[in-house]
């Protein structure tokens, strides 16, 4: 009976607190600018994205023939795209006082213009940026990259 | 011509049909090929960036410098782009990108909500960017000196913030636009003991974004 009530506190806990967890996600940024074929990838669904959406840690943007994207992530880091691109935000993790801070993000094709954040000046081999033949390490710096698959 | 002249003459050609050579190969866009250029800061300074693979890496230190990257080789000799070809090859992603976020701080008198003169004044200041900036987004965080109990400090802390976003929305922000949080004493700008009065660390950061 005692070990009932334990597992029914549990569940209760756990229902109680699983839905905060989902309906809050903390944004890992915003997107600013977004103009022609602009894409938000989630959970490997692709929805039209609109400036001042959220964007959260896994997600994908990718833009179309004559898309653009501008994204500022909550450490202060920019990422931009021009047409026919593609970049996905596999880790963020801004929690300076904590200690945790991580940034990767995987350029999948087209072209795009990074701008470093608090991130890399806090920690700058927690930033890694990754195209399909390169990895890139950044001191503090803007970076322009193109991908050609 | 004399012999060192000569010389001189045929290092200029090698260096010029070299550069040309590695530039025409920078630019040109192959399948399966990566081309990472670095660029000055908003500011002009440069930073670095190192690019690199199983195959081996390469350094990139000056502004325009880029180097490509094949599969199964390493990164190629670095070369220096010309700004026009930095344009041609990455001007839609300038184009679309977000301005830079700028970062106030606001000082309050002690033990108080209340701004100092000179941080009223800026307070207008911010307000001019968040009218500029394309769907700015402003986040509020408040902090104390350690003078009185941490927890105290940290609604103290709140109250300056929640201050500050009530400035801005009687200015005709949006509410929606802006998180308020507070960090008390956990965060201060100059470092000191328990209980020490420091009227740089009673502040209010605030970043437009």
């Amino acid at each position: 009976m005692k070990l009932r009530h334990a597992c029914m506190a549990t569940c209760a806990a756990v229902l109680l607190t699983a839905p905060a967890f989902a309906q809050d996600p903390a944004a890992a940024g915003r997107i600013k600018i977004a103009s022609g074929e602009a894409f938000l990838i989630r959970d490997g669904v692709e929805t039209a994205v609109e400036a001042g959406q959220t964007v959260l840690e896994s997600d994908g943007l990718r833009t179309g023939d004559d898309g653009r994207i501008g994204l500022t992530l909550e450490d202060d880091t920019r990422v931009s795209l021009g047409p026919n691109s593609e970049v996905r935000l596999d880790s963020f993790r801004y929690a300076p006082a904590e200690g945790s801070l991580a940034l990767t993000m995987r350029f999948l094709r087209g072209v795009a213009v990074y701008v470093s954040g608090q991130i890399a000046r806090l920690a700058p081999d927690a930033v890694r940026l990754e195209t399909p033949q390169a990895i890139v390490g950044v001191r503090g710096t803007r970076l322009a990259l193109r991908v050609t698959p | 011509m004399t012999g060192a002249r000569r010389v001189l003459l045929l290092a200029c050609l090698a260096l010029a049909s070299h550069g040309c050579a590695t530039l025409g190969l920078a630019v040109s866009e192959r399948p399966g090929q990566d081309l990472v250029a670095l660029l000055p800061d908003d500011d002009g300074s440069v930073g670095a960036a190192a690019v690199g693979n199983t195959s081996g890496s390469t350094d990139l230190v000056v502004a325009r410098q880029a180097t490509t990257v094949s599969a199964g080789a390493a990164p190629d000799q670095p070369v220096v782009l010309d700004q026009s070809e930095i344009d041609r090859i990455f001007g839609a992603a300038l184009a679309a990108q977000p301005p830079s976020p700028r970062r106030f701080i606001l000082y309050f008198r002690f033990e108080s909500e209340e701004l100092n003169d000179g941080s009223l004044a800026l307070v207008q200041e911010v307000l001019r960017v968040v009218r500029e900036y394309p769907l700015p987004h402003v986040t509020v965080v408040g902090h104390t000196d350690t003078t009185g109990a941490g927890a105290l400090n940290v609604e103290l802390g709140q109250r300056r913030a929640n201050a500050v976003h009530d400035l801005l929305v009687d200015a005709g922000i949006d509410a929606g636009a802006i998180d308020a949080t507070s960090h008390g004493e956990s965060a201060p700008i100059v470092p000191t003991g328990d209980n020490v009065v420091e009227p740089m660390n009673r502040r209010v950061e605030v970043t437009v974004r």
